[in-house]
């Protein structure tokens, strides 16, 4: 018997193990559940209610939390496209032409991908597992264990992922649309929440336990016991619970057998290959060229008609590449496709909807301090909790802006046109900032709702537009341009990720054990209160200067961007007896920093 | 007219891509030949502005292209070998934003400029598509498409008819002879040859970094007139006579035989062989190297 290794679905399993491994995607979600477990062990509930944080009711009780908050969206983005990655690769006619039948390839394709899922999600219950050894002072820990981490992340997430990756793989592979995969995973929870809400809460807590996927209605016996008392509870699963995982096991079983029925390996005939005028090409000739036999060919009895008719002649068209009116004009040509292409990212099906919904939640769960305005508390907390979104939004999408072009190679095409570098540049920095300003819009109107709904009046909106624009607005400009010169620098948006992150992380650390200073903290985090956003703050002076520093130090870094942009477009500071591209990036560098040190030296004074 | 000055070019790695070029391109249809490596590509992207060289120069009437890369874009209309669009814009939307950073500016003009331009390389009927569901054929014809944008005075063509069938690649062929004017200098690089004796009324061959002729099509093979046999040999003959001092300028297996093109300019090369009519290929052959032999 051959082994399981050296037959065609081992084949596919292993290389979509190896394709997932040069992704970014799966260490970045690792690294995110590590994070996560890490914040849960340490400053979770268990500190706050007096659980040992390896007992086995802690451990049981945490999973169906973690598989709800985000893994849905994980799932999705794992399990969605790895058969539209092929077709969009191209790679379908090879691996379809050799004898690899349906099943061999979506079950490899599947369990593949699956396999590099649980491996991710793995890192949750390990992180807490090796932090069984980790001494931390006010949390409580009960002899090292094994075998609840992974009993309970086998029963209640892996089965539970199992038929969200069906689901997801199904619907991806046969609509091979990425879009419509994100799209659902976003729409799981408000389905989700309508279904607890609607359905399973009527309903006794048996067939509650039954009938619900994500079994977070599972009680344990918990309801009204002591810390104590659940500290040694052994959790065990009764037949209504295996019943569920059996029912979830076997829906997998039917999404893939539905998905192996209607999969087809035959490529789709697309519209224009019907369409027998695309297969023709009106360059028609005056003669014919010797030495290729055009004749030779069939042609249909349009063509022909086609070939008798008048030839359109090219207009000659006035051109204009010069002066400032043109050069605007072509940055809102460039803008405007750089918006439509951000549109169209998958990312940005993910990204914004989770990071506004995670906004919101905050939101709505949010107390006012006593002594602050209603208004001034939300507005603060709403540039509080979309700061660090803004932050990754920002970074991520100017990468992707930047790095479209070569990863497409449109550049060549791009870069022979007599456009000028700054409308390349600032059109990819504009959009990214539109987005980023568009995403904190929502949230803020979110924030200004949900205030007006809990009836926390009274309403003044200049809290929220000073919180707009003394501290995101400018945050923004900066951390976009920070992206941009990056980028440009460093010629590699998975280098320049690593390095926003690790700069950001190290900030963030410093900021958080008190070495924080103006100087050092264009995006202000920690160093403003809400009482800056009402008429009463004394601190205005200080925030508005260091705005303006904020500012010149983003022109700095987008005309040292432009200065170290790859396409070269002139030689020398002039160029026609007018300052070149590298000559205005000089002159705006220079006052960014004189700008920059006075208000630099005002702040620290 | 076009001119290039002792343009050298090295890479990073070592590699010496152009040792010293120097061509004069007329106006017209321009012939660029040579092998996989041979530094066509570097040639043409220092052309297209993309590249800088490391010596050198270049000059389209009178321009310096390296030193006023923005005047020479203006006048400027390449297809590079490998290029890539927005998989998500539209045919239409493609041609309106680079003809937009092309400088044509005026709504109604840019307008009329992409219908016909579309209507010309038959995508009027895909305009309204997005262009990542486009065949190979019609990424290429919309390639063709924006190259032609803003009446460009230089045309680079860079391996264009890759991925064409042959009755595109005919009309393809017909539209750069009509855009190739008086006043338009089209520069066709490829390892085609019959491409170019069928397009170019000059050419030039490069190997290895270097121009190694310069002439006619119909001067090309004016040399080589009267030098060009044929024989069709058993396998374990051509073997032998590669081994000799005869020019082999290629060679072919055809139903187990060897059709082998030899040059020999003052004799006949053995009994075998019989005169044959000299082709473009001959003379690229025995210019640039032996094709890979059949062996």
């Amino acid at each position: 018997m051959r082994s399981p290794t050296r037959t065609a679905f081992g084949a596919i399993f292993r290389n979509e193990v190896l394709l997932n491994s040069k992704r970014v995607a799966p260490y970045a979600m690792a690294a995110l559940f590590g994070g996560n477990a890490l914040l849960w062990w340490g400053w979770g509930p268990a500190a706050s209610r007096g659980l040992a944080t390896n007992s086995d009711h802690f451990i049981a009780e945490m999973m169906p939390v973690f598989s709800f908050m985000t893994l849905p969206l994980f799932t999705a983005v794992i399990m969605g496209d790895p058969v539209i990655r092929d077709f969009r690769a191209g790679v379908t006619p090879l691996i379809f032409s050799k004898p690899v039948g349906r099943a061999t390839y979506l079950l490899g394709k599947f369990f593949g991908n699956f396999f590099v899922l649980v491996c991710c999600q793995l890192v949750f219950p390990l992180t807490f597992f090796l932090f069984q050894w980790v001494p931390k002072s006010g949390l409580l820990v009960q002899p090292p264990r094994v075998l609840p981490y992974f009993k309970h992340f086998l029963i209640l997430i892996v089965v539970t992922h199992l038929v969200l990756a069906a689901v997801y793989f199904t619907v991806g592979t046969l609509t091979r649309n990425a879009k419509i995969v994100y799209g659902l995973a976003v729409s799981f929870y408000p389905l989700y929440i309508s279904y607890q809400t609607l359905l399973l809460r009527s309903l006794p807590t048996r067939w509650r336990i039954a009938l619900d996927p994500l079994l977070m209605n599972l009680s344990l016996n918990a309801r009204g016991r002591s810390a104590e008392f659940l500290n040694q509870l052994a959790v065990s699963y009764d037949s209504d619970v295996l019943a569920n995982r059996a029912a979830m096991i076997l829906a997998a079983g039917l999404f893939l057998t539905f998905l192996y029925v209607r999969f087809s390996m035959v490529e789709r005939v697309r519209k224009e290959e019907d369409d027998g005028r695309l297969t023709t090409i009106d360059l028609r000739p005056d003669r014919v060229v010797s030495g290729v036999e055009s004749s030779s060919f069939d042609r249909p009895a349009q063509v022909e008609e086609v070939i008798r008719g008048e030839r359109v002649a090219i207009p000659k068209v006035g051109t204009a590449s010069e002066g400032v009116g043109a050069s605007l004009e072509q940055l809102t040509a460039a803008l405007g496709i750089e918006l439509r292409l951000l549109s169209a990212e998958r990312g940005l099906v993910v990204l914004v909807p989770t990071a506004t919904l995670l906004c919101v939640a905050g939101l709505a769960y949010f107390e006012a301090v006593p002594g602050e305005t209603h208004t001034a508390a939300y507005a603060a907390r709403t540039a509080e909790s979309v700061l660090l979104f803004l932050a990754a939004i920002a970074v991520f999408f100017t990468g992707e802006a930047t790095a479209r072009d070569r990863e497409l190679r449109v550049e060549p095409v791009l870069w022979s046109a007599p456009a000028p570098n700054f409308v390349l540049l600032l059109s990819k920095f504009s959009a990214t900032l539109l987005l980023c300003v568009a995403f904190s819009l929502v949230v803020g109107l979110a924030a200004i709702a949900l205030q007006i709904f809990r009836g926390h009046t009274p309403f003044e909106i200049s809290a929220y537009l000073k919180a707009y624009s003394l501290i995101l607005i400018p945050s923004i400009v900066f951390l976009t341009a920070a992206a941009v010169a990056l980028n440009v620098l460093l010629r590699d948006k998975y280098v320049a990720y690593a390095m926003s992150f690790a700069v950001g992380g190290a900030l963030l650390y410093l900021f958080n054990n008190g070495y924080n200073h103006w100087l050092y903290n264009p995006v202000l985090y920690g160093l403003w209160t809400p009482a800056d956003l009402t008429d009463a703050a004394s601190n205005q002076t200080l925030i508005i200067t260091h705005r303006i520093y904020c500012l010149a130090m983003a022109s700095l870094l987008l005309s040292l961007a432009h200065l170290c942009f790859e396409r070269k477009s002139t030689k020398g500071l002039r160029s026609q007896g007018r300052l070149s591209g590298a000559g205005w990036s000089l002159l705006i560098m220079s006052l960014s920093t004189v700008t920059a040190v006075i208000t630099g030296l005002m702040i620290n004074v | 007219m076009l001119a290039v000055k002792e343009l050298t070019k090295t890479y990073p790695s070592g590699v010496r891509a152009l040792k010293g070029v120097t061509l004069e391109v007329p106006a017209g249809m321009f012939g660029l030949l040579g092998p996989n490596g041979a530094g066509k590509t570097t040639l043409m992207k220092i052309a297209a502005t993309l590249l800088e060289p490391d010596s050198g120069g270049v000059e389209i009437d009178g321009v310096d292209l390296i030193a006023h890369k923005k005047s020479a874009r203006r006048m400027l209309g390449y297809l590079p070998q490998e290029f890539g669009l927005y998989p998500t814009l539209t045919a239409e939307q493609t041609l309106h934003y680079l003809a937009k950073l092309k400088g044509v500016l005026d709504d109604k003009e840019r307008r009329a400029l992409i219908e016909a331009l579309l209507e010309r390389v038959n995508l009027s009927s895909a305009r309204a598509q997005k262009v990542g569901g486009f065949s190979g054929g019609m990424r290429q014809r919309l390639g063709i498409a924006q190259a032609l944008i803003g009446q460009p005075r230089m045309i680079i063509v860079d391996e264009p008819t890759a991925g064409l069938d042959p009755e595109e690649r005919v009309r393809f062929h017909n539209l750069l002879s009509e855009i190739a004017g008086e006043n338009t200098v089209v520069i066709l690089s490829t390892h085609i040859v019959s491409d170019v004796s069928n397009l170019c009324g000059r050419m030039a061959i490069i190997r290895q970094g270097e121009i190694i002729a310069s002439c006619t099509p119909r001067e090309a093979m004016g040399r080589i007139t009267g030098a060009i046999w044929e024989a069709t040999l058993p396998r374990e003959k051509v073997l032998a006579l590669k081994k000799s001092r005869l020019r082999i300028v290629s060679s072919q297996m055809f139903e187990g035989r060897v059709r082998v093109r030899a040059y020999s300019k003052d004799e006949r090369p053995g009994e075998e062989f019989s005169p044959a009519l000299p082709s473009l290929e001959d003379y690229y052959f025995s210019v640039a190297g032996q094709p890979e032999s059949a062996n």
